[in-house]
């Protein structure tokens, strides 16, 4: 990479409990990610993922090493970093349209500019039509689909997602993730995705980054050179699957070790 | 300031000590007046003069007997009306609304009626306070049964046991937690209505001596009375949620 | 809607004869004569009693003092509900050191402490207004506590994602997602306060409907009384049941899961 990173993390922790005999969520991870990379996340169950996200969007301060988005260090949210949360967080009480334009209202944006920038994002999300519908009368994955709108519509440098389609079912996760594909592709967005589904890292990304068991470290990157867009063709591709094998040999072995420690 | 959690209980009771040391100070200097509000050092030293010359204990003694017998009546009729509701959910569909109503409503307010109808004695505010709990622990009753999980009554019908049965064996324990809400509910409707109408009709116990205390002028006495039955609802709160946490730990 | 009508036929008849039965049962006392002459007047001096009460003029100008004081308790005690409970139920520090003396203050009889707010506010409707203040504050800052604490913290991190100001926060997610409890705090507040002026106004008013109902007692007229008495349980249950159906339709709204 040639031009300066979008986000560089430097030796991250994240200690839990006393210095000595805590516990280590995240080891000392570095990596960074480029403008317009989509970079995946995988590792087992309790590895720190889901710290590790908290800590990248601000909401978490971590115990050592630091983060910069931007050149900028991070010490609380930054305006640059939008957050998909894994649980569904569309607010009940307010229809897919004010929920879209939330950032935009929180901003002081005015009522018609708001709708018109929000409409482009639930078009784009394939949600248009629903713009008056409260989130109890839309499907799982239409709601996540509001969510991804709506951090969309701060048009953040860097989007983080932390397993957002995890309480899907296997064929929405599927459809989203193409989804998710098109909308990288048509707005350039540099994407981080934290997730445990290797297809899903392998169909989406241009480089993975393996986590191994608490403590979180990074274990190794791969990069994926699958050509864009990634098509059925491709995802059905024997390259494809040579990907995911290894991903699953090196993640087998970490999920291993996971449930052995949970006994 | 950073405090360590365990710490918020003494943290309270700390500003709590700090507030009526500062009020102390306040009364002295003349800020507030003391013919409103007594010395916090009068207050306490009321207290065992309450106690020497105004039987507190015996009062006492008047006051919970009468919310001990009005607060099981309560829970006793209260649940066996309550599990005749669930057994007909006709019925229950009918009164359930009533019941609420009966709840909501000020019952208190008609203790003359009371007064005329049962004499001026104790079995007056045992009635009112009954009456007052009564439908709580009905309610109460009520929504514990019901959201017994289905699948543990499948489980009973699957077993083939009979209706009373099932009903000994699965719903009434399942149901019991609620139930000891539904006394805990009683007791403290009971609690209320007893001192409050005690005090309304100047007869019985704690509430009684309150009223007198404040129909003589006695400033500190009545605020020290006020304090003795709030430090004895306190402990009685105390008692209940301890019996119940023990009783829940038993299975 | 066959079903619909069908049920509300199976509600209407038991109701219909428990309220014959209680009818005839209190006809029965009133006509016997067991009980001390008109403490219990025959059903026809009720009805007869409850419309003269209507009639009267002086109800209304009594009823508007009680609402006015009711109001009032309400505003100040509601406010102040409202503000604790959002600090304690915001704070767990703050929780833990002071919602357990609002947990045990909670149930003890408010009344008592009449005496005391008579010295503060004199005799007039400031100390009734008062006497249902506090009666209604403790309710309603433990409800609003609860509603706080109740909640989706995942809502709370997309608001600080979004990094909001506090009363961004405030306005936007917490009040919008507490409103079902908040309604819950109300109604509870509503019918504690309505009680607490009541029960004042018959130990010591000039006005208001507690003041008509000793009256009526001291008069020995038992059907005003009875009338009176019978148009404060309406009031009561009238707005308890009202805010009780706004609770409900608020508390569907914030059901997440309908289809999945």
């Amino acid at each position: 990479m040639t031009a300066a990173p979008l986000l560089s993390v430097e030796r991250l922790t994240k200690r839990f409990g006393p210095a000595a005999g805590g516990l280590v969520a995240v080891d000392a991870m570095s990596f960074a990610v480029g403008q317009g990379e989509f970079v995946s996340i995988i590792g087992p169950s309790g590895c720190g993922k889901s710290t590790l996200f908290s800590m990248l969007g601000g909401l978490v301060a971590p115990t050592g090493g630091r983060i910069e988005v931007e050149g900028a260090l991070v010490t609380g949210p930054h305006p640059a970093v939008g957050m998909v949360f894994q649980e569904e967080s569309c607010f009940p009480w307010r229809s897919v349209q004010d929920n879209v334009a939330f950032p935009l209202e929180l901003a002081g944006i005015p009522r018609g500019e708001r709708q018109d920038r929000a409409q482009l994002f639930i078009d784009m999300v394939g949600l248009r039509g629903f713009e008056r519908r409260l989130p109890s009368e839309l499907s799982g994955g239409m709601r996540q689909r509001v969510c991804i709108a709506r951090t969309l519509a701060a048009r953040p440098r860097l989007l983080l997602m932390d397993e957002p389609f995890a309480a899907l079912d296997e064929q929405t996760r599927l459809l989203l993730g193409d989804k998710v594909l098109q909308i990288q592709q048509q707005l350039n967005q540099t994407t981080l995705l934290i997730t445990h589904s290797i297809t899903e890292a392998v169909q989406l990304s241009d480089r993975i980054l393996v986590m191994t068991y608490r403590p979180g470290r990074l274990k190794r990157v791969v990069e994926v050179n699958l050509p864009r867009p990634r098509t059925p063709d491709v995802v059905t591709s024997p390259a494809f699957g040579a990907t995911v094998a290894a991903l699953w040999r090196d993640l087998r072995e970490e999920a291993s070790r996971g449930m052995a420690a949970e006994r | 300031m950073i405090l360590p959690p365990r710490a918020a209980p003494w943290f309270g009771v700390g500003c709590i000590l700090l507030a009526l040391v500062l009020l102390q100070g306040a009364i002295e200097a003349g800020w507030v007046d003391v013919y409103i509000v007594p010395l916090p050092s009068d207050m306490l030293a009321a207290l065992p003069r309450l106690v020497a010359d105004e039987n507190v204990v015996g009062r006492f003694a008047i006051t919970f007997g009468e919310t001990l017998a009005s607060g099981l009546l309560a829970l006793v009729v209260g649940v066996a009306l309550g599990m005749a509701l669930q057994h007909w959910p006709r019925l229950l569909l009918a009164f359930e609304s009533w019941f609420a109503l009966l709840a909501a409503a000020p019952l208190a307010m008609a203790y003359p009626l009371f007064l005329v109808l049962f004499g001026r004695g104790p079995l007056t505010i045992i009635v009112i306070a009954f009456a007052s709990a009564l439908a709580p622990v009905v309610l109460k009753t009520v929504e514990g049964l019901s959201t017994v999980r289905p699948v543990l009554m499948d489980v009973g019908r699957s077993l083939r046991l009979s209706r009373g049965q099932a009903f000994r064996m699965i719903l009434l324990p399942a149901a019991l937690p609620q139930i000891f809400v539904g006394l805990r509910l009683a007791l403290v409707f009971a609690l209320i209505n007893v001192v409050g109408v005690e005090f309304l009709i100047n007869l019985g116990g704690l509430g009684q001596l309150i009223n007198e205390l404040a129909e003589r002028f006695d400033l500190p006495g009545t605020w020290a009375a006020i304090g003795l039955v709030v430090g004895v609802s306190i402990c009685f709160f105390l008692l209940l949620e301890g019996g119940e946490r023990w009783l829940r730990s038993r299975g | 809607m066959v079903a619909f009508a069908r049920l509300r036929q199976g509600v209407l008849l038991p109701r219909l004869v428990a309220g014959v039965v209680l009818l005839a049962c209190w006809q029965g006392l009133a006509m016997s004569g067991l009980l001390f002459r008109d403490v219990i007047p025959t059903v026809p001096a009720l009805a007869a009693g409850l419309v003269r009460v209507f009639a009267s003029p002086d109800f209304y100008a009594n009823l508007a003092v009680t609402s006015a004081e009711l109001a009032a308790a309400l505003v100040a005690g509601g406010v102040a509900g409202l503000v604790v409970g959002l600090g304690l139920g915001a704070s767990p520090f703050a929780s833990g050191a002071f919602e357990p003396w609002l947990n045990y203050l909670g149930p003890t009889p408010k009344i008592i402490l009449f005496p005391l707010l008579i010295l503060m506010f004199g005799v007039g409707l400031e100390s009734k207004m008062a006497m249902g203040a506090v009666s209604c504050f403790f309710p309603i800052a433990i409800s609003v506590a609860a509603g706080v604490r109740g909640v989706d913290a995942v809502l709370l991190r997309v608001g600080r994602s979004f990094r909001a100001r506090w009363d961004q926060m405030l306005v936007k997610i917490y009040l919008p997602a507490m409103v079902a409890p908040l309604l819950n705090g109300a109604r509870l507040g509503f019918g504690v306060a309505l009680i607490g002026v009541l029960l004042a106004e018959t130990k010591l008013a000039k006005q208001g409907l507690g003041f008509m109902v000793m009256d009526a007692y001291q008069r020995f007229d038992m059907p005003r009384m009875y009338g009176l008495l019978m148009v404060s349980v309406g009031l009561a249950a009238g707005l308890n049941l009202l805010l009780e159906r706004l609770a409900g339709r608020a508390g569907l709204r914030n059901i997440r899961r309908e289809r999945s």
